[in-house]
């Protein structure tokens, strides 16, 4: 059986992905990749009847159970400067990171 | 040269002016506020963070959903549309996806070209999208600012049909969105201050044909004129490139305001493999009929309904039913000034488009604050109807009365501003002033007749207006010829 | 070694506390102690080599927080004395997985990526366990961002050992929790369960470990792995622990909309009521396990330790002993496709969620240039990840991209809506099988030998098929010790009951502990502290 994430598709996963990866590293994860994914394969031989919805929780979030949404009042965090302060490039508030190319057109 | 026309869509995104962001309890507006000042864990993505949802933000969404005839579903979900920008902290941005809110709805927007034919144009709506907002960042050379306090900012993603057939359109559309928005008090609607945003999908096609060429995006037209020149803009490039036998390619374009010039953004960025999932962290949103009814309780007619039946049922010219609908509050004065009169529409329109407008304006309130109420605005209108002011006086009562907040009648009374009527009263005053002017009374009599208007002037100085000119002339005239 | 104050039981501690026979700093320098007799050095970036000292050691920690706790301690002993109520947890040593944020403290869910990230904020489930007096000792080691089963995956080497053999594995994720708890460090420890991240731990320790019903505990502060399973739970010694711990982390909370909005029981009270009459299920589908063949990638089915088996059936007999009802046979056919299912879910959500990593907000940044921002995206999280988050993520990517998303995750959603079934079905009050509860093994085997599977993601994710269908279906499952095998390492039997059941399992296990109180294997202590 020939590995569906070949080579190509996994250099276009670890771009989307935003990563790059050593050579053997990559090899060895694309391996494991279609390792797992034999494994996932399992799931296309299951019977589905055509009544089975999704479940986006297992517990069925009922309206007694939800809680309500939540109310409109302002409550202001007392240390933003304790968030900002976790950044690894700060000018004055602000976070600073590298530019972001783009091109004019004609 | 083949005749073309344009085939515009618009994203819009609405920011709703609640206290709170959507999914923290930071506020929503950081207008004044110094960078990456009112943020939170949930809003900057920390570690561990979790949203919790904003009950205002879907009883406002309820509302524009009802005036734009869109259909709520009663079990709505969130979704993640994941992608890296640095503007976005947790790397993917909490929407909706495949159901949202609500969805289907139009407006029908009247068009009153100014050389042309008056036309309706129906405009669908794809569906409507709760959504966060992302952070803001800022250019320098070589690097770029960010700040987050505008993340989490609740939004409203409205997507219309390809309705549109050309920048004017496109313009007059969010003119009456903005209109709405305001009306419905659920956005302050200020594209300056990115309130009301606005992404143009534009492709063109030979006029008459029905298929749909590949379109272009642009991204972040921000302003009417924005509107229209940056589309203007697009059309012409793609009638030129169309003539000149090159393809459109689907790109997304970015306007840049300042420069007034379309930039290609990279196509890295906009790569649209987002892969939306459900969003575990939020559970649905049950709109119950019970909720709804009570979210739309006292909901207000519509502008254009309004418009429209302030031209029926009060024939007023189209020109003044737009203006005293632009705005709710104006319209609100219109119509309880009219039913306390009680007499010509058309009369209390005039009296608003011409002093109350300016007033309101000038007082950078709504109409309802004035302390002129519409009860006073008829009583003044009355007064002069029924000649016991006349027409200057009564324009000089409403600064009066704006700026006491008394009753007109009350001020007229008090400071005697009544028209006097009673000849002899007004005799006294001309006999007063004859006396006291013998040199132009003598040249009067010896034929200078043209000196009637000077001696008309002293007596309403004399009685300080509230003569009535024509009988003051009359009797005037009388006794210089005695 | 003789009973020190760190090996008693919350519960006990509790009364000795209120007598004032012990304080509070007493239980901490106990367990203070413990951690300096057997812990040997936390787990760091830059370990060196890892030596054979290092290997006779359990390496739970990865920050401990001495003054911090003492502080605590202190301020339980002077609430004590001023006769204020110190809280239901006052003066039990705790240890909080390094996946939990806690104020001021590294926060780092065991990854280079977040090895700097100091918490501005304290998670739920924390914050109320030290407001009822608990004393944080600091934080445990787990694999990188939980994904793993053995903790080998850890970025903060050495990695946690198990206290009962040191050449063999914790289990994982929660690891170190289960490794502090098992060697007297602590007595109580924090975890957290996305496929069986408590329960396997615990089963390999030989502790107690609790997967409550998702939406019981606030996730709010829980580094995310994957969000519609991750579940907070307690890691104890007792089901008495384990319940009064339970009991005061759970309950909606303001700031996770999916923290159910249910009463949370006196669990404590309902404990001691036993089990008669109540009816108690087997089932042959969590006696034997399917995984595809490394190579082939064809289906093997293989029964698990017969030695795990019959200490299931034991416990069956003596439940059965005491009143219960023992079905047998109970179908559970959906069981199989968990860990399928759980491959596409967890990597899809795993993906999502390690989005945030970018080197931009907070943690690790590239030290090297960057020419512009997705450059710097691409080396921070190359070097900031790890092998097992890189897996995911890419997973993750792949199942659901546009053209994937119907074929694998969606149709993942709709397995766990079949295996959701089988619970429902089992526990339908008006069913075929009426159960209060099913009883299983927690995992196939016992504890494995350090290196024996690690580097191979798929059977590693397969040492999860007998915890993860609870974690599909949102349902509570405990585990319990319940012997030691012939090579002296623990076994872990498992309840599974229906939604916001915790006090049926609780009273089960604690039926349990009683029939087997005077087992000989309980007076077995781990390997590290036999000397």
């Amino acid at each position: 059986m020939k590995d569906p994430i070949t080579p190509e598709v996994f250099a276009h996963l670890v771009d989307l992905a935003a990563l790059e990866l050593e050579p053997t590293q990559a090899e060895y994860l694309r391996l494991q990749l279609n390792h797992q994914l034999k494994a996932i394969q399992e799931l296309e031989s299951i019977p589905l009847e055509s009544n089975v919805e999704i479940s986006a929780h297992g517990v069925p979030y009922t309206a007694e159970i939800s809680p309500a949404p939540r109310e409109d009042i302002w409550k202001p965090y007392p240390e933003p400067a304790d968030i900002i302060k976790q950044a690894p490039a700060t000018d004055e508030g602000y976070i600073v990171v590298p530019e972001i190319p783009h091109i004019t057109l004609k | 040269m083949t005749e073309y026309e344009a085939i515009i869509g618009l994203e819009t995104h609405i920011q709703l002016n609640t206290t709170t962001k959507i999914f923290c309890s930071c506020k929503a507006d950081s207008w004044f506020d110094p960078p990456n000042t009112n943020i939170c864990p949930v809003c900057t993505g920390l570690p561990g963070a979790l949203p919790t949802l904003n009950k205002a933000v879907v009883e406002k969404a309820v509302l524009l959903a009802k005036a734009m005839h869109a259909n709520l579903l009663p079990l709505s979900y969130f979704a993640r549309k994941n992608y890296f920008y640095p503007d976005l902290p947790k790397g993917y941005q909490i929407s909706q996806y495949d159901k949202p809110i609500a969805v289907g709805g139009f407006l029908d927007m009247p068009m009153n070209p100014a050389n042309g034919q008056s036309y309706i144009r129906h405009i669908t709506i794809d569906n409507m999208h709760l959504e966060e907002d992302a952070g803001k960042t800022r250019n320098e050379p070589g690097r770029r600012l960010i700040d987050f306090n505008r993340c989490g900012v609740p939004l409203i993603e409205m997507v219309t049909g390809p309705d549109l057939r050309s920048a004017d359109e496109a313009a007059q559309y969010l003119i009456r969105l903005r209109q709405l928005l305001r009306w419905l008090g659920i956005s302050e609607a200020d594209m300056e201050k990115a309130h009301l945003r606005c992404d143009a999908n534009v492709s063109i096609r030979p006029k008459g044909a029905s298929h749909l060429n590949p379109k272009t995006e642009i991204k972040n037209v921000n302003s009417i004129d924005a509107v229209k020149e940056a589309i203007g803009k697009e059309i012409e490039r793609q009638t030129n490139e169309m003539e000149a036998g090159h393809k459109i390619e689907t790109w997304t374009l970015e306007w840049d305001e300042d420069a007034g010039v379309l930039r290609k953004m990279r196509s890295k960025e906009t790569e649209a493999d987002y892969r939306y999932f459900r969003e575990p962290d939020l559970l649905a949103i049950r709109m119950t009929d019970e909720w709804r009814n009570a979210i739309l309780e006292g909901f207000p007619e519509l502008p254009l309904e309004r418009r429209a039946r302030f031209i029926e049922d009060y024939g007023l010219p189209e020109y003044d039913a737009e203006i005293l609908t632009g705005e709710r509050s104006l319209s609100d004065y219109f119509e309880t000034t009219v039913k306390t009169y009680k007499g010509d529409p058309k009369r209390v329109s005039n009296w608003i488009m011409n002093d109350i407008l300016r007033m309101v304006n000038e007082a950078g309130k709504p109409a309802y604050e004035l302390k002129l109420t519409p009860a006073f605005l008829a009583e003044i209108i009355q007064l002069v109807d029924s000649g016991t002011i006349n027409t200057s006086t009564g324009k000089n009562l409403l600064g009066k009365v704006e700026t006491s907040g008394r009753a007109p009648s009350k001020i007229v009374e008090e400071e005697g501003l009544a028209k006097v009527s009673d000849d002899s009263a007004i005799r006294e005053v001309c006999a007063k002033i004859m006396a006291a002017s013998p040199n132009e009374t003598a040249s009067y009599k010896a034929g200078k007749v043209t000196l009637i208007g000077w001696f008309v002037g002293q007596v309403m100085k004399e009685m300080r207006g509230k003569a009535d000119p024509q009988i003051a002339r009359k009797i005037m005239e009388e006794m210089l010829s005695q | 070694m003789t009973m020190n104050p760190c090996d008693q039981s919350a519960v006990e501690l509790s009364k000795l506390l209120r007598r004032k026979e012990i304080s509070a700093v007493e239980i901490l320098e106990s367990a203070l102690e413990r951690i300096d007799q057997v812990d040997g050095r936390p787990g760091t970036l830059n370990p060196g080599a890892i030596t054979d000292a290092d290997k006779q050691k359990v390496h739970s920690f990865i920050t401990l927080t001495a003054e911090r706790a003492r502080a605590q301690a202190k301020e339980v002993d002077r609430k004590l004395k001023a006769g204020e109520d110190p809280g239901a947890l006052a003066g039990i040593p705790l240890t909080v997985k390094d996946i939990f944020v806690l104020k001021g403290t590294p926060s780092t869910a065991a990854s280079k990526i977040l090895a700097n990230f100091i918490s501005p904020y304290t998670a739920t489930p924390v914050s109320r366990l030290e407001a009822a007096g608990a004393v944080t000792l600091g934080k445990v080691n787990l694999d990188e961002f939980t994904y793993g089963s053995s903790n080998e995956s850890s970025a903060f080497q050495p990695s946690p050992r198990n206290p009962w053999d040191t050449h063999t594995v914790p289990g994982g994720s929660s690891g170190g929790s289960a490794a502090s708890v098992a060697a007297g460090e602590a007595v109580l420890s924090l975890g957290t369960d996305t496929a069986g991240s408590i329960r396997q731990p615990a089963a390999f320790c030989g502790v107690v470990g609790v997967k409550p019903t998702y939406g019981r505990v606030s996730r709010y502060g829980l580094i995310a792995f994957a969000s519609s399973l991750d579940c907070p739970g307690p890691v104890a010694r007792s089901v008495e622990d384990a319940a009064l711990m339970l009991k005061v982390m759970a309950g909606a909370d303001p700031s996770d909309d999916t923290a159910a909005n249910i009463p949370v029981p006196d669990y404590l009270a309902e404990l001691e009521k036993g089990v008669k009459g109540l009816r108690i299920g087997l089932s042959p589908d969590y006696f034997r396990i399917t995984y595809p063949d490394p190579t082939s990638g064809e289906l093997l089915m293989q029964a698990i330790s017969p030695e795990i088996e019959a200490s299931v059936r034991r416990a069956a007999s003596l439940l059965k002993e005491m009143g219960a009802e023992i079905i047998e046979d109970v179908p559970m056919p959906n069981t199989r496709y968990g860990i399928p299912a759980y491959f596409v879910i967890s990597r899809v959500e795993a993906a999502s969620n390690l989005h945030r990593y970018d080197g931009v907000k907070y943690g690790f940044r590239t030290p090297e240039p960057t020419h512009e921002l997705r450059d710097l995206y691409k080396k921070t999280r190359a070097q900031g990840f790890g092998p097992q988050p890189k897996l995911r993520i890419l997973m993750g990517m792949y199942v659901s991209a546009a053209q994937y998303s119907e074929q694998y995750y969606n149709r993942a959603l709709k397995v766990r809506t079949l295996i959701r079934r089988d619970f429902d079905t089992v526990f339908d009050k008006n069913g075929a099988y009426r159960l209060d509860a099913l009883l299983t093994p927690t995992t196939p085997t016992t504890a494995f030998e350090m290196g024996a599977v690690y580097g191979d993601s798929v059977l590693m994710q397969y040492a999860d098929q007998l915890t993860v269908p609870a974690n599909h279906a949102g349902i509570p499952g405990l585990s319990l010790p319940a012997g030691l095998d012939s090579k002296r390492l623990p076994i872990g039997i498992q309840l599974l009951g229906a939604d916001f059941s915790e006090s049926v399992l609780f009273r089960i296990g604690r039926a349990f502990e009683q029939a087997t109180e005077t087992d000989a294997w309980r007076k077995e202590k781990p390997g590290v502290l036999a000397s």
